[in-house]
């Protein structure tokens, strides 16, 4: 089955052809192509899992063009890491495209929405099969159109337009130093292909500057796609596409491509400290900074956004700190409950019509589904022991206790306890205080409750796969079928374990107390530090500081391109243009249908070039 | 020169040529004997039965190690056999193009065009193995007398006249001028034989005779220049190629020029390649290229300059086959050793997208019966398909990504920076160029998507055309997406030392 595995991507790609050519005769069945197929390549993702586990791994290329010695290829690769990206990304797919059918329904737009669904699908799925830079970096910029397209679907919003707009600039800014850090890649190793580059870094071919230098250059590309400080602020904007994108895209799979790339180019990054440093230091900073901002956020789904931002940080703190299967295994659990969350979000979204939190209450009786569900995720998420999300988190910290990164391992910690604080913030804000509107409120269909069901079941068992305490199955397997990274698991003494548990129960039950017995006042904080307060609130100002530095340097640059434009280019190319239409018309009229001419114009050519060879003695010096 | 001589050569390699031979032969004797009632356009199926079969032969020669015959004047290696392919493939697919031509007014063709088409074939066969400048010139002839017959193959026609006699005319100076080329290079060196003409001339390029050799190969350059219609000797194409029937035009710009470059490469190649220099460390050929590179550029640009203005579909497309054939002169200015390997490639490029081209034009012409661009308008409405293989066919021509065109341009400027020094010079002027020629290119998208449609009536499609149609957009798209088929074919039956070890020996 491994041969096959390059016909998982075609079907959602088929999905998305499918869907752009018949859109005038599938209108509301288009849900069901989009299912159906997805469905399929879920189906194969999960028989290529299995056949990597007992079949080992597989890569196949072809050469694709040769010019001179330089060969490119196209191929595939099957490894543990791409296989589980795989099962992970149909997975969250596939759900996302059975929740989209209850909560997109009334949209008359519904089958470009499957339609672009299928283009990411098969972008994302593409990319994490790819085994050369070249084909990464195209589906790399692939599923940002995909996203792209997806942030802008509402386009008639204006906010719609910017973020995408938005999300596509900072991206874009990423990518840049990604293609440089792949074009030096090319100079220093003279290929693209993985394996000759991780030989190539093996054997020393390169010296560990540049080594650096092409790391960090490749993480600002990650940095850009995952939301990382500086460029993070594209992706809390990105909720205004429709919540099962945000669900798949915007915390499940995309976002978490930065983070894959990371994991990807592992060997690379661990041949330089500094660049380790850099990333375990990155990833910190954004965990801490992005909780404190979604302490106060009012908007649910931005909440959710700097939680992403914050666990996408955690992830790169795993990496940086020679995490591998920590930051993986984070990774997946991480895909699980935040789609759950977000799926949870839109269902509440779905039935009050608004993102308000403040505007929201008593939701717990009459959502019997969502309320538990959105329950099991905060718990996830908070890394309350037992489910998921604890048992990677602990693998992190580890991680960063053992690399002896101990600032950083308190930051993380820190940012562990205002995760818990923020999200039973939302829980509690959201389904236990009294309702606020006397709205008729409904359970949402049984399309959308149950992707959100399967799920629950997967942000509480994923964890299992990897344990302390019944083996680490996960690691074992990520670390046995990659040459590249050695096994190591970090141990670390028992305290941090329960310190991570006081920590996470301290934040539910602060959050507990203040939003819902209301014991403690909900400005108590607030009214002490109300210039933190607004700094969070207003994210830092990151944004304005952007508006105020490159967003009018921008501009600025922009008025001075005008006036270069009118004055000094459009001067140019009319010249230009004049002058390729004067040759033309001198040429035409040279043409003037006389053979006599041609022959004339033949022997002056003629002359005139042995003039010439006579003048210069046949050669120009 | 007794029978025993002449059957010691090894005649079996000729198979090709005899092939063409025969099929030419028994299709002038049919026309000859067969009732006037017979409809001679069948005689096409004949004639691409004899083209499949010759090219079965070629390919049976592949990996043959070189060997000469008749006295060392032809020869067969891995150049001679690359090329014939083109030509091979090129007359085959005009063939196909012409099955279904009518002209209004005239009862389609006689006979005479399908095996006129065969002979000149064969010339353009001669030029590719020719060693010798005699049987090299008796080659350029044989491909050329029958072009200027099939140019004004439609007696009736004024146009086809016109562009006869001027195609006659501009040949004629043309072959002045190269034999008064030849006459010089046989004059210094005492031989015909082109590695004879090489080893004397190494003495003379040395000596104070140099002037001479400079003389001899600016001279034969510009004569042979006309076949591949370049600066200075352009000016007759976009005539003869608006009189011509499309078919034949399509003839001239992809069968007869790719011989013209063909003989260019062995000539100069052979002659001129090895040879010292008039600076140090380097070939004569090199000394020189410089003239060519910039006849190549006066090319380039000219040729699509003056596309711009041209409202004539049929002379549009003649410019653009200038600028192409400037295109094609850069790798040959470079001289890198990826040369051959891109104007080959190149070279099949062109024949699908001009073809696939000239196919299209030729039915809008016999349904609009009109050559102007507007013929164009409003084509994506009327017939969709049509449209897009249009659209694929200019896309490939103006070198977009994802067409061979693209990857044919892209080998071509990797293979220009690659050698030492770069060609920093010609490149830029190519690019300049290639940008010019995307305004025109664009010039008939906007007719086709944007204009409305100025005819009304639905277009039928004859199968032979849309086999042409077919062939061309799957070459142009798969050797745009999967360059490697073809140029791990040439890489493994062209051996790149043995194919400039004889050129330059």
């Amino acid at each position: 089955m491994l041969e096959y595995a390059w016909i998982i991507p075609v079907f959602p790609l088929l999905s998305f052809v499918l869907l752009i050519l018949l859109r005038q005769t599938v209108t509301d069945k288009s849900s069901y192509i989009g299912i159906g197929l997805s469905g399929v390549s879920l189906i194969l993702s999960g028989v290529v899992l299995l056949a990597q586990m007992s079949q080992g791994n597989l890569i196949k290329s072809v050469s694709w063009l040769s010019i001179g010695n330089i060969e490119l290829t196209v191929g595939y690769l099957v490894n543990p890491l791409n296989a589980m990206m795989l099962v992970l990304v149909s997975l969250v797919s596939f759900l996302v495209h059975i929740y989209s059918m209850g909560y997109m329904k009334e949209d008359s737009r519904l089958n470009v929405f499957y339609a672009y669904l299928g283009l990411f699908t098969f972008a994302m799925l593409a990319l994490v099969l790819s085994p050369n830079l070249l084909q990464i970096y195209m589906f790399w910029e692939l599923v940002g159109l995909g996203s792209f397209l997806l942030i802008g679907f509402y386009f008639y919003k204006k906010e719609a337009r910017q973020a995408a707009k938005k999300a596509f600039i900072m991206t874009r800014i990423g990518d840049i130093g990604l293609l440089i850090g792949i074009i030096l890649l090319f100079w220093q190793t003279g290929s693209l292909e993985l394996t000759s580059i991780f030989a190539a870094v093996e054997a020393g071919a390169m010296e560990e500057g540049m080594i650096t230098l092409i790391a960090i250059l490749i993480f600002v590309g990650a940095i850009g796609k995952s939301g990382q400080f500086p460029l993070h602020s594209w992706l809390p904007d990105a909720m205004e596409g429709p919540t099962p994108v945000s669900a798949l895209i915007h915390a499940a799979t995309m976002v978490a491509a930065g983070v894959y790339l990371v994991a990807t180019l592992f060997p690379l990054y661990e041949a330089s400290e500094t660049a380790m440093l850099v990333v375990a230091t990155i990833g910190a900073f954004t965990a801490i900074f992005a909780a404190t901002i979604a302490l106060v956020q009012k908007d649910l789904k931005r909440v959710l956004a700097y939680s992403t931002v914050s666990q996408l940080g955690y992830m790169m703190l795993a990496l940086g700190s020679a995490g591998y299967v920590a930051g993986v295994f984070h990774l997946m659990t991480h895909a699980f409950f935040k789609a759950l969350l977000f799926l949870a979000a839109g269902s509440v979204i779905h039935a009050v019509h608004t993102q308000n939190i403040e505007k929201m209450g008593g939701l717990w009786k009459k959502m019997k589904w969502t309320g538990p569900l959105f329950l099991i995720g905060a718990l996830a998420i908070s890394g309350f022991p037992l489910l998921s999300g604890f048992f990677s988190k602990e693998e992190i910290l580890l991680a960063a206790w053992g690399e002896g990164h101990y600032v950083l391992f308190v930051l993380a910690l820190i940012a562990a306890f205002l995760t818990a604080f923020y999200m039973f913030r939302l829980f509690f804000m959201v389904f236990t205080s009294p309702a606020k509107t006397n709205n008729v409120v409904k359970e949402s269909p049984k399309s959308m409750t149950f992707p959100m069901i399967v799920l629950g079941a997967l942000a509480v068992v994923a964890g299992y796969l990897n344990t302390p305490w019944f083996g680490t199955f996960l690691g074992d397997w990520l670390t046995a079928g990659n040459g590249f990274v050695e096994a190591h698991h970090a141990e670390g003494p028992i305290w941090i374990m329960l310190v991570t548990i006081l920590l996470s129960l301290g934040g539910i039950y602060l959050a507990y107390v203040i939003y819902h017995k209301k014991s403690l006042e909900r400005d108590f904080l607030s009214s002490t530090f109300p210039i933190a307060y607004t700094v969070m609130y207003n994210r830092y100002f990151v944004d304005e500081f952007y508006q105020m530095t490159v967003g009018y340097g921008a501009r600025a640059l922009g008025y001075l391109g005008v006036f270069l434009e009118k004055y000094i280019v459009n001067v140019i190319a009319s010249l230009c243009s004049e002058i390729v239409q004067g040759i033309g018309k001198q040429g035409s009229k040279l043409q003037n249908g006389q053979v006599q001419t041609y022959g004339a114009v033949v022997f002056v050519g003629l002359v005139i070039i042995l003039a010439v060879a006579v003048m210069q003695g046949g050669v120009f010096q | 020169m007794d029978l025993d001589t002449l059957l010691q050569f090894e005649w079996s390699l000729m198979a090709p040529e005899f092939t063409i031979l025969i099929v030419a032969t028994v299709l002038s004797l049919l026309d000859l004997f067969l009732r006037k009632e017979v409809n001679r356009n069948h005689f096409a199926w004949l004639a691409m039965g004899g083209i499949a079969l010759s090219f079965v032969f070629l390919l049976s020669q592949l990996g043959h190690e070189s060997s000469m015959i008749l006295f060392d004047t032809y020869r067969f290696d891995p150049f001679s056999i690359s090329f014939k392919f083109v030509l091979l493939a090129g007359t085959f697919l005009v063939l196909l193009l012409s099955h279904s031509y009518k002209e209004a007014g005239e009862g389609g063709y006689r006979g005479e065009f399908y095996y006129l088409i065969l002979i000149a074939l064969l010339g353009g066969m001669m030029m590719a193995s020719s060693a010798d400048l005699i049987t090299l010139f008796v080659g350029l002839e044989m491909l050329a007398i029958p072009s200027y017959i099939l140019a004004g193959i439609q007696k009736r026609s004024t146009r086809s006249n016109e562009s006869a006699m001027k195609y006659i005319i501009n040949g004629g100076i043309s072959t002045a001028i190269t034999l008064f080329g030849f006459s010089y290079i046989y004059g210094l060196t005492g031989s015909t034989q082109l590695n004879v003409i090489a080893q004397n001339l190494s003495n003379i390029t040395q000596s104070s005779a140099e002037g001479l050799a400079i003389m001899a190969f600016l001279i034969t350059f510009v004569g042979l220049a006309f076949k591949i219609s370049t600066v200075p000797f352009y000016m007759w194409t976009p005539d003869v190629y608006e009189g011509s029937p499309t078919p034949v035009t399509a003839f001239l710009s992809v069968v007869s020029k790719a011989a013209g470059f063909i003989i260019i490469l062995r000539v100069f190649m052979s002659i001129f390649g090895g040879i010292a220099g008039i600076r140090l460390n380097e070939t004569f050929l090199e000394s020189m290229i410089i003239f060519i590179g910039v006849l190549a550029s006066l090319t380039m640009i000219i040729g699509n300059t003056i596309a711009l203005r041209q409202r004539n579909m049929k002379r549009l497309l003649a410019y653009s086959s200038i600028a192409h054939a400037g295109y094609l002169l850069v790798p040959f200015v470079a001289l890198s050793p990826m040369a051959f390997e891109s104007m080959w490639f190149y070279m099949i490029a062109y024949m699908f997208m001009t073809l696939g081209a000239f196919a299209v034009l030729q039915v809008l012409i016999r349904q609009s019966e009109s050559e102007d661009l507007s013929i164009f308008s409003g084509l994506f409405h009327r017939s969709p398909g049509l449209a897009i293989l249009m659209t694929i066919f200019l896309l490939s021509l103006a070198g977009i990504p994802g067409t061979a065109g693209f990857i044919g341009k892209l080998n071509i400027f990797l293979g220009a920076l690659f050698t030492e020094p770069g060609n920093f010079t010609l490149v830029a002027i190519m690019l300049i160029a290639t940008v010019i020629s995307y305004i025109y290119y664009f010039g008939i998208f906007i007719q086709m998507f944007f204009r409305h449609a100025e005819f009304q009536t639905r277009i039928r499609l004859p199968k032979s055309i849309s086999a042409v149609l077919v062939i061309c957009a799957a070459g142009t798209i798969i050797l745009g997406v999967l360059p490697g088929t073809l140029l791990d074919f040439y890489h493994q039956h062209i051996d790149f030392n043995e194919l400039t070890g004889s050129l330059w020996k």
